[in-house]
């Protein structure tokens, strides 16, 4: 048995299915592609797989990661990749399979590419509207959460960021607290910044790393 | 393809997957390259209509000729319909993005009356006139099929051609002469004209429809050429029919989501409720080395590990031990697990059982339809007493502890004792929980009892029937309720409203169209769902345009009144319904196919069980 991570891209259609749905189309695509991997046991076994960090719905993923057991510990990782795509739909690519170095738990920050649009907006204004925001002293949203409404301050979640203006959107590179303890969804900071200026924007989100507490790439 | 214009939208509204498409085995052509566009539509969610055998069956028919795109186009949510007409964005087709008034052939399932409204949305949403003769070019030609074709009058003027019967066949026929009639320049009046020459095709603009005084319809006259009696198509030979190796894999959990693999067609009980039993006929069963293989290539190609054995009625297959066996020998080592739906209640045996079990327990539902065995004789159910509480000992006995039983309401003859039997029913059942020696230790027993209110259907002894007024359903769900005494038992009910509004269009006549079109203007939609469902409105609907529904509903027809469906023929015949009707009212049951053939008429298909070796004939 051997334990293995596997590489994809979520993207184009995909990009709008829930972490609920990529879990199931992993497990039928594994189940389809019939590579050894390890099943649960029980009255409906279907393959274990795990994800060191759900992606929400909506944002595109770059760098997204998926754990496995290989019962077969001499399959070829090459094989996986063909024989997954081959079972996948369009918008997941798998596009490396690597034996883990790091446990899931040790994932403390994720860097994103957020691309902003407003209509009666120019790029340089939202860029600005941006600036304003990050440069505020706390930037607080309300938090739902089980035991209700509450009111958080996300900006020590933000660890670093620039902001660039390309011909049609603001361009917002930042890197957040992520993992199971810290996490800040980038979607906190756009509800943010339409509180403070009223508008609603256009927004494409792409998650690009993972990386633990000392800044290393998650591998 | 995802629209642009669709892109800007989809992180507003709820479960977006639903609108893109992009699956596992969808099919992209170069739209360039075929003749002919077909937008294949369901009038309801992504979730319900990628869940539609008959869809996947002729999606992947249609797309096996190189001349032909078939896309899919479902009914969008009202979050997205909301944001669709707000930004002036058509209903699309999955696959190109496309807008459905692009296609060629814009054609509609109808698998339940109350999706009428979304078919006529449906329409609206993409700019194409709803009603036929708005719609006069060689383009948009509307088609359905479905079970609600066998009554295709309260939608006649909206639909340009009604697929009578199954549709692998006919439909192509009409596409390969659509695109004759267009090569030759002929106009949409011509095409409609040669279309109705072609068995099972129904065109409702050919036929002039006059009325009585009473508002019963007086004649019913073809013109052009037209035939008086349109004959419904069916597949003689299942074996060498065919069905998909493939399924879409749809991004989005739906409601069946599983690899369906059909056994057989038609249902040899002739239970007088039921219009999937008459309309079917006569039984065509797949033979078990080809239904093994067909479920093989589907696991296989969808990466699915459940596969669902489709059919009226499961365990009347003739092989269904056999076929189990044959399953069983590799979907254990695949993991790919059988379920069993449409059970009776006399076909769960220890050897099924056993089959099914060594793969998946999930719930056992059973449908003794009605609670005194006096009520089951009037509706033909075949279902004694003691064989219900045999079958669930077997169950108990077996480690199951949850069973649901499915009963209705408001069936012809019913008194206040009958339905009170539904309760003393689910009592029983629970009684023989704790009388089964080797019953799950530790573990208590819940029985749920679901109630669904009558709606009398065309094509059935019990075609002339009135429904039970709403007043009088409640009353009885109600004393239903009362006589329930353990909490073993949870009740449930399905929506009076509902059932009334169904039983309307469910034989209705054209009269009717004047209310759907207006219905539509006013934006009706989805009322198959509570979340949209008013019956106050469509009230109001029906006292503006001047018609009663109680007439459709609720009135007693005579047997020789001209029924607003007799033009069309699915083989039974209107005498072997009226005699069925006539036992019914002398508490006489009927013997199903394979004990004694009763003459419906079925026959003269020439195949089937009707032409099987029954077994006391040997």
């Amino acid at each position: 048995m051997k334990n293995v991570r596997i590489w994809f891209k979520k993207d184009h259609e995909c990009r709008y299915i829930s972490h609920l749905d990529l879990n199931r189309t992993m497990l039928r695509a594994l189940h389809k592609s019939k590579i050894p991997v390890w099943h649960t046991e029980g009255f409906n076994p279907h393959p274990f797989a795990t994800f060191p960090l759900p992606l929400s719905l909506g944002f595109r993923g770059d760098n997204e990661c998926m754990d496995v057991r290989l019962e077969d510990e001499n399959y070829s990782f090459e094989e996986i990749i063909t024989k997954l795509n081959a079972c996948l739909p369009r918008g997941l690519r798998v596009f490396d399979v690597t034996e883990p170095l790091m446990k899931a738990g040790k994932i403390a920050f994720a860097s994103f590419t957020m691309l902003l649009r407003e209509d009666n907006t120019s790029a340089s204004e939202i860029c600005a509207q941006l600036r304003m925001l990050m440069d505020s002293s706390a930037i607080t949203v309300e938090k739902k959460s089980k035991k209700g409404i509450k009111t958080v301050d996300i900006k020590p979640g933000i660890r670093q960021y620039s902001i660039t203006e390309s011909p049609e959107c603001a361009v917002l590179d930042i890197i957040l607290s992520a993992g199971s303890s810290d996490n800040v969804n980038p979607n906190l900071l756009i509800t943010a910044l339409q509180t403070q200026t009223g508008l609603e924007y256009e927004v494409d989100i792409t998650r690009n790393d993972l990386y633990n507490s000392d800044m290393e790439l998650f591998r | 393809m995802i629209r642009e214009d669709v892109e800007k939208i989809l992180l507003k509204v709820q479960k977006p997957g639903r609108y893109v498409g992009g699956e596992l085995n969808e099919v992209i052509k170069d739209k360039a390259k075929v003749d002919l566009r077909f937008a294949f539509c369901f009038p309801d969610t992504y979730e319900v209509g990628m869940s539609h055998l008959g869809m996947k069956i002729l999606y992947s028919l249609f797309n096996q000729f190189d001349y032909i795109w078939c896309e899919r186009v479902f009914a969008p949510w009202v979050d997205m319909e909301d944001l669709m007409r707000e930004r002036g964005i058509p209903l699309y087709a999955l696959e190109s993005g496309d807008p459905v008034s692009d296609f060629d052939f814009i054609g509609f399932t109808l698998q339940y009356e109350l999706s009428y409204t979304n078919m006529l949305n449906m329409l609206q949403l993409s700019g194409v006139p709803v009603y036929s003769r708005d719609r006069t070019e060689m383009k948009n030609i509307v088609v359905a099929g479905g079970p609600c074709a066998c009554n295709p009058e309260p939608v006649a003027e909206f639909v340009d051609i009604f697929f009578i019967g199954e549709g692998e066949e006919v439909d192509l026929e009409v596409m390969e002469l659509f695109r004759r009639c267009r090569a030759e320049g002929k106009t949409k009046a011509e095409f409609l004209r040669l279309a109705a020459q072609i068995e099972g095709v129904y065109v409702p603009s050919l036929y002039d429809v006059e009325y009585n005084e009473d508002g019963t319809i007086k004649s019913f006259t073809p013109r052009e050429g037209a035939p008086a009696v349109i004959h419904k198509r069916l597949m003689k030979k299942p074996d060498e029919s065919f069905y998909p190796d493939n399924f879409v894999v749809p991004l989005v959990e739906i409601v069946h989501d599983r690899a369906v693999q059909e056994i057989f067609r038609g249902c040899i009980r002739g239970c007088r409720f039921c219009q999937a039993g008459f309309i079917y006929r006569p039984v065509r069963e797949k033979s078990p080395d080809v239904i093994n293989a067909q479920c093989r290539a589907l696991c296989d190609n969808t990466g699915y590990d459940e596969v669902s054995l489709s059919s009226l009625s499961s365990s009347d297959y003739s092989q269904i031990v056999p076929l189990l066996e044959k399953l069983t020998e590799w979907c254990g080592e695949e993991k790919v697990s059988i379920s069993l739906p449409s059970l009776r209640v006399d076909g769960f045996t220890d050897e099924i059982m056993n089959k099914i079990k060594t793969v998946r327990k999930s719930g056992l539902t059973f449908a003794p339809e009605a609670g005194s065995q006096r009520m089951r004789d009037v509706i033909n159910k075949n279902v004694q007493h003691d064989e219900l509480m045999q079958t669930c000992a077997t169950a108990f006995a077996g480690g199951w502890t949850t069973v649901k039983l499915y009963f209705m309401i408001g069936l012809p003859t019913e008194t206040m004792d009958d339905v009170a039997d539904i309760a003393n029913l689910g009592q029983d059942v629970v009684d023989t929980f704790y009388q089964t020696p080797n019953r799950a230790k530790g573990k208590s027993v819940r029985v749920t009892v679901s109630a669904s209110s009558f709606v009398p259907k065309p094509f059935t002894p019990f075609q002339w029937e009135p429904q039970d007024t709403i007043p009088v359903l409640h009353e009885k769900q109600a004393h239903i309720k009362e006589s329930i005494k353990s909490k073993k038992i949870t009740f449930n009910y399905h929506d009076a409203d509902t059932s009334f509004l169904e039983a309307v269009f469910a034989r209705g006549d054209r009269k009717l169209c004047k209310v759907l079109g207006l219905a539509c203007e006013r934006g009706f939609h989805f009322d198959g769902w509570n979340d949209c469902f008013s019956l106050e409105k469509w009230l109001e609907l029906f006292e503006e345009c001047g018609i009663d529904p109680a007439f459709y509903a609720n009135r007693r027809r005579s047997f020789d009144e001209l029924l607003p469906w007799d033009h069309i023929d699915y083989g039974v015949t209107k005498r072997f319904l009226m005699k069925e009707c006539q036992k019914a009212y002398e508490n006489t049951t009927t013997p199903h196919c394979r004990l004694k053939c009763s003459g419906c008429g079925a026959a003269k298909y020439g195949e089937g069980v009707c032409f099987e070796k029954r077994s006391d004939l040997v």
